[in-house]
């Protein structure tokens, strides 16, 4: 299939290089030259008006893939770069969200908090992120109403959670997940200073409990709950890692920790590029040793072929993790 | 009698308004009648995963007469979450028999298309549950459509007020469309069939991981509205392990020896309902759809292949939907319930 990513074509050339640039170590050129190569598909991917889609046959560019590969590219000040951060800003809603795709309705979506990481450390106009911060700031799950919050207490029983505690949803009028709390706890940490009064910080206290408020019973997270209808709900691998990413000034937690010794055993069984890059960065950031999902990561790569662009953007994110750059630059 | 002007409009304003009120309630919330005059299923017998399946799909096939030269075929299989041992998808083996029965009818081009409901790791989903394998041997293409191209589509029903839905362009693009559930019953909806599978070709880009809008606005509308919209073109549903209890992750496997196929979503549904010992007037997705889309009274549904025979224990279901259990069904009768 000649639409995908593949590595093996390029292996000559990687033992031809591995020689001239002695005296690094073969691991260590081999990294740097798969990134290199990652980032310069990505380069390829991009559509003429400077997004990306998911997957190279289409011609709609879509928030994620676009915001992925921006972070990817971030240390390249190259014209692929610059032309996917105006792609970002021209894609801004009058209201200050963002669409998930490109033509999509003026709502607003849970590709705003992905907007604002491309954006951040970006020379652009306050007021844009201004704005997009203020819709990221009144956007909340729908249990927060307190006729559904009496709902979930009293009729509504099935599924577990404290309704008090609530995050973000996908789109505006539906219930707060892991994944777009996650998503928008990381974009609020990047863009306002801890210990603050502000909205901000309340908003950022409320999603971290209600992400430990929704783990499974034996550490990590599915996709919103822990337990439905009694039944303990099993952990995804990718949907802990981000959780894990955006708790990471909760390291010492005992949940946390619960979920990166669950993360950890489960990488051991995965060979699927997404949940492997993303349980990389996790371990990395709350410095767990990152061999097993490294090594794995490495040999999924050789092997998958990688269609979509948002994978291989976290691929290579995952990469300049595992070689020490901070992806999110959330700190204490 | 003196009407000024003023009463005028406001009269005209009121009888307006009165009619667009009373339109709402005395039409009908599909926009035309597309129920066909006969259905046609056919309950084939199956005991297991293996290389038998793809001859009895065949044979099963045939029964219908399908002209598929030069078509583009989709299957839609129910392809959710993976937990070991458990039976919570369309079996690959399943997929792939059907892969091959329909390439053998000429279908131009099969593509294996899903957009699983939780897991956005689409490539573990399929390494993880066996898909990856078995499409790779034979070679089949597989379409994430929570990440395809999209396009906005106008409701065919107003059962919600959604208007529009996003949808996937490679669902679109088929000619023929074949829902492929796997025979479970569901917390939430009572059962998942071929009519609620369709929730798998609803985008997570736009509408997330799970599409929890189509939660708030109400389960059962929502299948309707989006069966009307997206033809379901034919049904194959894995009946040989269904799941019962508290479907549609965490219920019992419950052997069943089934696979149906039908001509129309509706008829299917019901006659899957009716093998798992369910009344399937008693789902609501399955009663309004038969007005207007599809045949659910055996009276309408022609039986190609062995008849309708009811379970002596109805698939158990969690305690909302004790009530669709049929206890000592008549087989063949028209009211089961």
């Amino acid at each position: 299939m000649s639409q995908t990513f593949s590595l093996r074509r390029t292996a000559s050339s990687h033992h031809c290089l591995t020689h001239q640039l002695f005296p690094l170590t073969k691991a260590v050129v081999t990294l740097a030259l798969m990134l290199q190569e990652i980032l310069q598909e990505l380069t390829r991917r991009q559509l003429p008006h400077g997004g990306w889609s998911y997957h190279l046959a289409s011609r709609q560019a879509s928030l994620e893939p676009t915001c992925l590969s921006l972070l990817a590219l971030r240390s390249n000040e190259s014209e692929a770069a610059n032309r996917g951060l105006r792609f970002v800003i021209s894609m801004q809603n009058p209201n200050g969200s963002w669409p998930a795709f490109e033509g999509d309705d003026r709502e607003g979506s849970w590709t705003t908090s992905l907007a604002l990481w491309a954006l951040q450390g970006r020379a652009v106009h306050a007021s844009l992120i201004d704005r997009g911060q203020r819709w990221l700031l009144q956007s909340k799950g729908r249990e927060s109403h307190w006729l559904w919050k009496w709902k979930f207490r009293t009729t509504d029983r099935h599924v577990r959670f404290d309704p008090d505690k609530f995050g973000w949803p996908w789109m505006p009028e539906t219930n707060s997940w892991v994944v777009p709390t996650s998503f928008s706890l990381l974009a609020l940490k990047q863009w306002f200073p801890p210990n603050g009064a502000s909205q901000a910080n309340f908003r950022i206290e409320l999603g971290v409990q209600m992400l430990l408020d929704r783990v499974c019973p034996g550490g990590g997270w599915n996709a919103g709950n822990g337990v439905v209808y009694g039944v303990p709900l099993a952990p995804h691998p990718d949907a802990t890692a981000i959780a894990l990413v955006a708790l990471v000034t909760q390291t010492l937690n005992p949940t946390v920790q619960r979920s990166l010794d669950w993360l950890e055993h489960a990488v051991l069984t995965r060979s699927a590029p997404w949940s492997l890059a993303w349980a990389l960065i996790a371990l990395q950031s709350h410095q767990r040793s990152i061999r097993e999902p490294h090594s794995r990561l490495l040999q999924s790569i050789e092997e998958s072929r990688i269609e979509d662009a948002a994978t291989l953007a976290v691929v290579a994110l995952a990469l300049k993790s595992a070689n020490g750059q901070d992806i999110f630059g959330v700190r204490e | 009698m003196n009407v000024d002007r003023r009463t005028l409009l406001a009269g005209t304003a009121a009888v307006a308004a009165g009619a667009a009120l009373s339109r709402r309630f005395f039409q009908p919330p599909y926009h035309s009648m597309r129920r066909p005059a006969h259905s046609r299923v056919a309950i084939l017998r199956a005991s297991a995963y293996d290389a038998k399946l793809e001859e009895i799909l065949m044979q099963g096939l045939r029964l219908f007469g399908l002209d598929l030269s030069n078509r583009s075929v989709l299957l839609k299989p129910n392809l959710v979450d993976y937990i070991p041992g458990d039976a919570i998808n369309t079996h690959p083996l399943m997929v792939t028999a059907a892969v091959e029965c329909f390439r053998r009818l000429g279908a131009r081009r099969v593509v294996v298309a899903e957009g699983p409901g939780h897991q956005r790791d689409t490539h573990l989903l399929l390494s993880e549950s066996g898909y990856a394998e078995q499409l790779k041997e034979q070679n089949v293409l597989f379409v994430d459509l929570n990440r395809d191209e999209l396009e906005k589509v106008k409701l065919c029903s107003n059962y919600t007020d959604l208007g529009h839905m996003w949808l996937p362009r490679t669902v679109l693009d088929s000619d023929f469309v074949v829902s492929m559930p796997k025979m479970k019953t569901h917390h939430w909806s009572g059962v998942t069939l071929s009519l609620k599978n369709m929730f798998g070709v609803v985008p997570g880009a736009k509408y997330g991981w799970p599409k929890n809008i189509l939660h708030w606005k109400g389960i059962h509308q929502c299948v309707v509205d989006l069966c009307a919209t997206v033809p379901v073109h034919f049904v194959i549903a894995d009946g040989i392990v269904g799941m019962e209890g508290n479907g549609p992750l965490n219920g019992a496997a419950r052997l069943l020896g089934t696979i149906v196929l039908a001509d129309d979503p509706v008829a299917a549904d019901a006659t899957c309902a009716r093998l798992m010992g369910i009344n399937p007037d008693g789902v609501l997705h399955i009663h309004e759809t038969a007005q207007f889309l599809g045949n659910s009274s055996l009276e309408f549904i022609e039986q190609l292949a062995e008849a309708v025979q009811p379970p002596e224990t109805p698939f158990h279901v969690v305690p909302e939907f004790e009530h669709l259990r049929m206890h000592n069904p008549t087989p063949g009768s028209p009211h089961l319930g």
